[in-house]
């Protein structure tokens, strides 16, 4: 199935968290974005789908700027994110896919060193972490070094020092990664609030397509680095033909991947 | 004991090890190959035994009979320690390996989720560890297998060939056990205290090191040659030394006792073998221990380092770097080799005059200087990618890392000089001209360091990290000699004889100081601004 149209083009400035705006990216030979174009409107969650390999982790750190893309542009609430990228990167949150966290620290030591680097009052910053430890059942554990900390104590550490300084844009990449039931649930809630309640915007990559059905306002399938689709979930299933299926039945049918039933039964042989 | 899966398992490990290393981490590389090891084992047994050949045969030719005995009696002195070196070599190089791997890698282990038995791995894992160190033995054994034929002596030749690889077996097991009992050791130093395992380790590093130069000093060795002829009871009492008695007794004619202690010590090596599988099942844990440290308290306005002109994103990361550089293991060599420099020149240095003494610390302050400032940026492995994403700049991180190797080094190198020039008995001029002369080569080699640490760090996450690319490494400490040579030389000869004729020395120390100084600090500040324009990775 060839590509559909996007739905949302990033073209009023003022009402989007984020803009990529053709975004084309190579590494040596392979194309890993070609022409991304997508937005981030306020108060939006907006899901990044794609296979393995699709080039999500590359948007990804190409709107933070940590790659240069080849050409286009990317704006976060209208600022060239290389024209200021420490104005712009102040404004987000980022959670990577594997929570690279500086292991040799302890749990508190590394979220001061964040509110350390995000320029955070010294004064209230246990004010706005504890909460968050609290919350995610990490008390107690914050002074233990993070080596000694489980895969999702770690993914809890990596969210709150995405999340406890209040960014306006959030960038996570699968958040929910290794949670247990309760903290997802409780990352889900608060992703809502903050949508609703403050207007941030979300870009959220995962893989958990019944995640990405259940809280994200619109989806972004990436394949090959390019946009496949965009749009809410019911005007994909409009435009696929697939009224009252799943966003995974959408995705694998936008995404040529449908052949499970081959793939199973050669498996089984 | 399934042998097909200790063959499997032993050839992993082997290609791990080998991988670990600097240059041989792709897969396609010949040096990542196990069959390299066995190839370069033939080639150095047979350059060893050409070599050696050729220099018994110009012997006889040019001193007679009489020139060939004394060769004789003295290799006939040595080879009784050929398998103590074999469980040296083994024993050192294999500890050394485990201390320098990141914790994070000697903390888990596959094999400890799949269905193989302590026994089975302990044989795996100590048949690679000697395997992997067989080239050094294969060096021996190709010189001695040239005097053995020049002697007529085969049947001693295939006797030392037996122990040396039963040798090689102990000292692979001796590291297993090291490797259990510093699994535990760990735990149980740390507890809820973590400069405890940073002393555990650095005495154990700077105890193996020396132990190492001990071994390679052929004074020493002498003297535990005479030892060992003096005291043969001790040495019947000391299973380690069970080797070295079965070649003594049968070079000496009693072949009976020989055999004896041959099979005494190969009985030694299995009961090794148990006892190294007890301590795996005992104390190998397959994930880190929690280390709880005092309460954290939030809100620190980092004055010290805020008094030094730092801002506080720059405070935060130099105190992220200076944690880090006690607390994880991976960096505890390029801290205690200074260490071990000044005890070594504390312990045989005692006859150097005041000009070599000067040179000497200040060389160990500037390499110092310089093997702490080019891992300053590589240590961040795959975190790097969160120094991108925080809101600061590349001049942000530069000064940070600047400071986060200056302020320890500057410290070290100031107190080590101090105390060398008390322990010698400096003039006041030249205690105070050593400590300026030192403190200035460490702040310029820090900087060197700095220009390839943000050009050519490696981020790759491996078992041994390397830091720096090895081709920048070799780079770096070539130039860092010439520069430490060009500042230092001058310097030290004003410092060991200041008077007014030295003011020439003065000037062309200074001088190269200032211009390789600024140089230095330029170059390393672009590389920074190049680095921080995109992910390298």
């Amino acid at each position: 199935m060839g590509a559909l149209p996007s739905d949302t083009h990033p073209s009023v400035s003022g009402s989007f968290a984020l803009e990529v705006d053709g975004v084309s990216k190579a590494y040596g030979t392979t194309q890993a974005l070609s022409n991304v174009q997508f937005a981030v409107p306020r108060g939006q969650i907006v899901g990044l789908l794609g296979p393995n390999g699709a080039g999500k982790s590359t948007t990804m750190k190409a709107v933070l700027g940590l790659v240069r893309p080849d050409s286009g542009t990317i704006r976060v609430f209208g600022r060239d994110v290389h024209a200021d990228p420490v104005g712009v990167k102040r404004q987000i949150g980022y959670v990577p896919e594997t929570p690279s966290v500086y292991e040799f620290l302890t749990g508190a030591e590394y979220l001061d060193f964040v509110a350390d680097m995000y320029g955070l009052d010294p004064t209230s910053r246990r004010a706005q972490i504890q909460p968050f430890l609290d919350g995610l059942e990490l008390s107690g554990h914050e002074n233990s070094l993070i080596s000694g900390y489980s895969q999702g104590m770690r993914q809890k550490v990596a969210l709150i020092a995405g999340l406890f300084h209040h960014p306006q844009l959030l960038v996570l990449d699968e958040p929910l990664n290794g949670l247990d039931p309760r903290a997802a649930r409780v990352v889900k809630d608060l992703l809502r609030n903050r949508v609703t309640r403050d207007g941030v915007g979300i870009l959220f990559s995962t893989h958990v397509l019944e995640i990405a059905q259940a809280i994200c306002d619109r989806v972004v399938i990436l394949h090959h680095g390019t946009v496949l689709a965009s749009g809410t979930v019911d005007s994909l299933r409009d435009r696929t033909g697939l009224a009252g299926s799943g966003l995974e039945e959408v995705f694998l049918a936008l995404t040529g991947t449908g052949d499970i039933g081959d793939v199973v039964a050669a498996l089984e042989r | 004991m399934d042998l097909h899966k200790v063959r499997r398992l032993s050839r992993v490990l082997v290609t791990s090890q080998l991988r670990s290393g600097r240059s041989s981490s792709d897969p396609r590389s010949i040096f990542g190959q196990p069959a390299f090891t066995a190839g370069l084992d033939v080639t150095v047994f047979l350059v060893a035994f050409t070599v050696v050949s050729l220099a018994v045969r110009s012997l006889t030719l040019g001193s007679g009979a009489s020139g060939a005995g004394s060769v004789g009696a003295a290799v006939n002195g040595a080879i009784p320690f050929f398998p103590l070196a074999a469980v040296g070599v083994v024993l050192i190089a294999g500890t050394m390996f485990e201390l320098s791997a990141t914790a994070k890698f000697s903390g888990s282990d596959a094999v400890n989720w799949m269905p193989i038995t302590p026994a089975e791995y302990v044989v795996s894992s100590s048949s690679a560890i000697a395997y992997t160190y067989s080239p050094a033995v294969a060096l021996l054994l190709g010189g001695l297998l040239a005097f053995s034929v020049a002697e007529g002596a085969l049947v001693t030749f295939v006797l030392t060939l037996i122990l040396t690889v039963v040798a090689l077996f102990e000292g692979a097991l001796l590291v297993e056990m090291v490797r259990s009992l510093s699994t535990r050791a760990g735990s149980v130093g740390s507890g809820r205290r973590g400069p405890a395992t940073f002393v555990l380790r650095a005495v154990v590093l700077i105890s193996a090191i020396l132990v190492l130069d001990l071994a390679l000093n052929p004074v020493f060795l002498f003297e535990a040659v005479q030892r060992l002829s003096a005291f043969p009871a001790v040495s019947a009492a000391i299973p380690l030394f069970w080797s070295s008695r079965a070649l003594s007794e049968w070079l000496s004619g009693q072949y009976l006792l020989g055999v004896a202690f041959a099979a005494a010590q190969v009985g030694f090596v299995v009961v090794l073998g148990l006892l190294a599988a007890q301590l795996r099942v005992r104390y190998w844990v397959p994930s880190a221990t929690e280390i709880r440290l005092d309460a954290h308290r939030y809100a620190r306005n980092h004055p010290v380092l805020s008094r030094i002109g730092l801002s506080r994103p720059e405070a935060a990361l130099v105190s992220k770097d200076l944690r880090g550089l006690i607390r994880r293991k991976e960096m505890m060599p390029p801290l205690v080799v200074p260490i071990v420099l000044v005890l070594l020149l504390l312990i045989e240095g005692s006859g150097f005059g005041t000009l070599t003494t000067i040179l000497w610390v200040a060389w160990v302050g500037g390499f110092f200087a310089l093997l702490l400032s080019v891992t300053s940026v590589g240590q961040e492995r795959r975190s790097l990618q969160l120094l991108f994403a925080f809101p600061i700049t590349g001049r942000t991180v530069f000064r940070a890392k600047a400071a986060a190797a200056l302020l320890p080094v500057v410290v070290a190198a100031a107190a080590m000089s101090f105390g060398v020039g008390l322990v010698a008995h400096f003039s006041t001029v030249s205690l105070l001209g050593v400590v300026l002369l030192t403190v200035v080569a460490a702040v310029i080699l820090s900087f060197w360091g700095l220009v390839f640490a943000g050009r050519y760090s490696d981020f790759q996450e491996r078992p041994r990290p390397q830091f720096l690319r090895p081709s920048a490494m070799l780079g770096a400490t070539l130039s860092g000699v010439a520069l430490l040579s060009a500042i230092v030389l001058p310097g030290a000869f004003v410092v060991a004889d200041p008077s007014p004729t030295s003011l020439g020395f003065v000037v062309l120390s200074v001088g190269i100081a200032v211009t390789v100084g600024i140089s230095a600090y330029v170059l390393a500040r672009s590389g920074f601004d190049a680095l921080f324009r995109e992910l390298p990775f």
